[in-house]
């Protein structure tokens, strides 16, 4: 890694990652963004009375929250309750739906998420990677898919680019198993492997977040776990919000959890306690499973 | 005892295999039918000579088709070449960009404009593109031309074509799935980047098929173009020569050859050709098509 800090003549940041035994220093490839990946700070999202609508449907209501840095914070409810929706406004993924309407503010670092719009979405959404339900893997190689993220935003060279991969491919777990094989289109890896892959392609551009949209669901169990312990130890750089449809899921790795019902939140706290002793009757038949 | 819903099913069965075993016999026997035709002007003259003598005499018994095999494959290339990169960003317009609104009139003009006959295409060049090229164009260029020319069957080949491209593009791009945009647009592209190395790459092949299919029909297409391109037996030296693609050829002397045996015969040859070139064309395409998915997904 150390050429590679040469050849971009900025200074090292002191970020880690410790995931699958691989503990070298990463590069920054990116120049630090002065507004989304700042990086001194923590980066705490508040959100503050966010409301969606689409169409004429009321989508989420009066939400308030704040997602903690460097921690999993796992979002649970019945299926229809507005999860998804609220991933979608923390990265704008929002604005491609047909007739939605947002209001109220989330603040990353200080910047509204909600009314920021042309070239600072797109940094935006580096600062917000996303893996999403069913593993995307891009149509080309297994290189490129890392690749790509970071030629979008312009860093070339295929040195560099390889490095980088290499980097990535070790935090997600899944260097060894595709080393021999960069080459080969991405759809042919196990669907386990591809969301690993998709797992690395968003490190590869350096996010802050890591927004999860019931990323497990589509896997097999084994590939699951490995996915839930890659979460574990990414914790300690990126903070995660995951959606989840499974209550076990979100109590083998939540640090926190926010619970909502139809477009609300209903509850939200540190895991043990909304788990352990949950304040509203809601979240107690919901952990109950009186409904799911 | 059978069932009577199970005797049913069986005779569906037979008569769909037949009438497809039917349409695909049709295929041979018009090929095997044309050659026969031909037989007589292909037992006194080698292919060679056929195809790579450029004088056309029918009445002295010269018989070069290299001129109308040329005027074929010019405007061919013409009409593709500026079809096919305005359609496709038509396509990627309507698709990625535009507001549904604007989708909701423009799908249903395309349908119009692909369902005109081609004898309006026709009068559409020889009223507007044909004068505009003789008093406008061609001036710029070349000393004199009268606007019935190898650049204006293109272009009316061009125009043809191009509501067919622009409507196979939209059914490839749709099909792409919206994960993979999403994908790309989280990891920070912009729509323009998404477009361009995920959407088209994804659908490459298909339209690459596409691409080919509309090239199948502009070598094919007859009336449009033998009314604007002016139809003389020469090999075209430039875009502003009059040219004679093979269809025109048949159409026009269909009716006056049959007081001579061996021109007949040559006509025949004629169909013949453009049966084996676009046969031909889609049979290689389809192998290179099947090599890019092979390398690609």
């Amino acid at each position: 890694m150390k050429h590679l800090l040469q050849a971009l003549s900025l200074p090292a940041r002191p970020r880690t990652l410790a995931a699958n035994g691989t503990s070298g220093k990463v590069a920054p490839l990116f120049r630090p963004d002065r507004k989304f990946n700042r990086d001194e700070q923590e980066s705490e999202l508040i959100v503050q009375n966010l409301n969606v609508h689409i169409k004429d449907q009321h989508i989420l209501k009066n939400i308030h929250l704040t997602i903690p840095d460097k921690k999993i914070t796992c979002v649970i409810g019945p299926s229809g309750c507005g999860k998804s929706t609220l991933l979608k406004t923390f990265n704008r993924l929002i604005d491609s739906i047909e007739e939605v309407r947002v209001s109220g503010k989330v603040l990353l670092n200080g910047t509204d998420i909600v009314s920021s719009g042309g070239s600072e979405i797109i940094h935006l959404r580096r600062a917000m990677g996303l893996i999403s339900q069913k593993p995307c893997p891009l149509p080309m190689s297994i290189f490129d898919n890392i690749a790509y993220g970071c030629r979008i935003h312009g860093i070339r060279g295929r040195k560099k680019l390889r490095l980088v991969a290499q980097h990535y491919l070790e935090a997600a777990g899944l260097w060894e198993e595709v080393k021999d094989r960069l080459n080969t289109p991405a759809t042919r890896l196990s669907i386990g492997q591809q969301q690993r892959l998709c797992l690395a392609r968003s490190l590869a551009v350096e996010p802050r977040f890591i927004l999860a949209d019931e990323a497990t669901s589509a896997l097999d169990p084994i590939s699951s776990k490995i996915i839930e312990e890659l979460f574990i130890k990414l914790k300690e750089n990126y903070s995660i919000v995951m959606v989840t449809h499974t209550l076990r899921q979100a109590l083998r790795i939540a640090d926190n959890v926010i619970f909502m019902y139809l477009g609300e939140v209903i509850e939200t706290g540190p895991a043990d306690k909304v788990f352990n002793n949950p304040e509203h009757k809601l979240t107690k038949k919901y952990l109950s499973g009186v409904f799911s | 005892m059978m069932l009577a819903r199970v005797a049913k099913d069986k005779a569906a069965g037979g008569i769909m295999f037949t009438l497809t075993l039917l349409s695909m016999v049709l295929v041979v026997v018009m090929g095997v039918g044309l050659y026969l035709k031909s037989a007589p002007v292909l037992a006194e003259y080698s292919l060679g000579d056929l195809l790579l003598s450029s004088s056309w005499k029918p009445m002295r018994g010269e018989f070069g088709f290299l001129p109308f095999v040329m005027g074929t494959i010019w405007v061919t290339v013409i009409a593709i070449a500026m079809a096919v990169p305005v359609s496709l960003l038509t396509a990627i317009y309507l698709t990625e960009y535009a507001r549904p609104a604007i989708r909701k009139y423009v799908f249903p003009a395309l349908d119009i404009l692909a369902a005109l006959p081609s004898v309006i295409y026709g009068v559409w060049g020889t009223l507007l593109i044909v004068p505009f090229i003789s008093e406008r164009l061609a001036p710029r260029f070349v000393e004199f031309s009268t606007g019935y020319t190898m650049l204006a069957g293109g272009i009316v080949l061009g125009v043809m074509i191009l509501p067919l491209l622009v409507s196979l593009f939209i059914e490839l791009i749709t099909s792409v799935p919206g994960e993979l945009r999403e994908a790309s647009i989280s990891l920070g592209a912009t729509r323009w980047q998404t477009t361009k190395k995920v959407v088209v790459r994804n659908v490459f092949p298909g339209l690459m098929a596409a691409v080919v299919l509309a090239v199948s029909r502009a070598l094919g297409e007859t009336i449009a173009v033998l009314m604007v391109c002016g139809n003389l037996p020469e090999i075209p030296r430039s875009i502003f020569d009059a040219c004679y693609p093979i269809p025109a050829l048949i159409a026009n002397n269909y009716g006056e050859m049959l007081s001579l045996p061996r021109y007949e015969a040559a006509l025949m040859f004629a169909a013949l050709l453009l049966f084996i070139v676009v046969l031909l064309f889609n049979l290689i395409s389809r192998v290179i098509l099947y090599r890019i998915e092979k390398t690609f997904f």
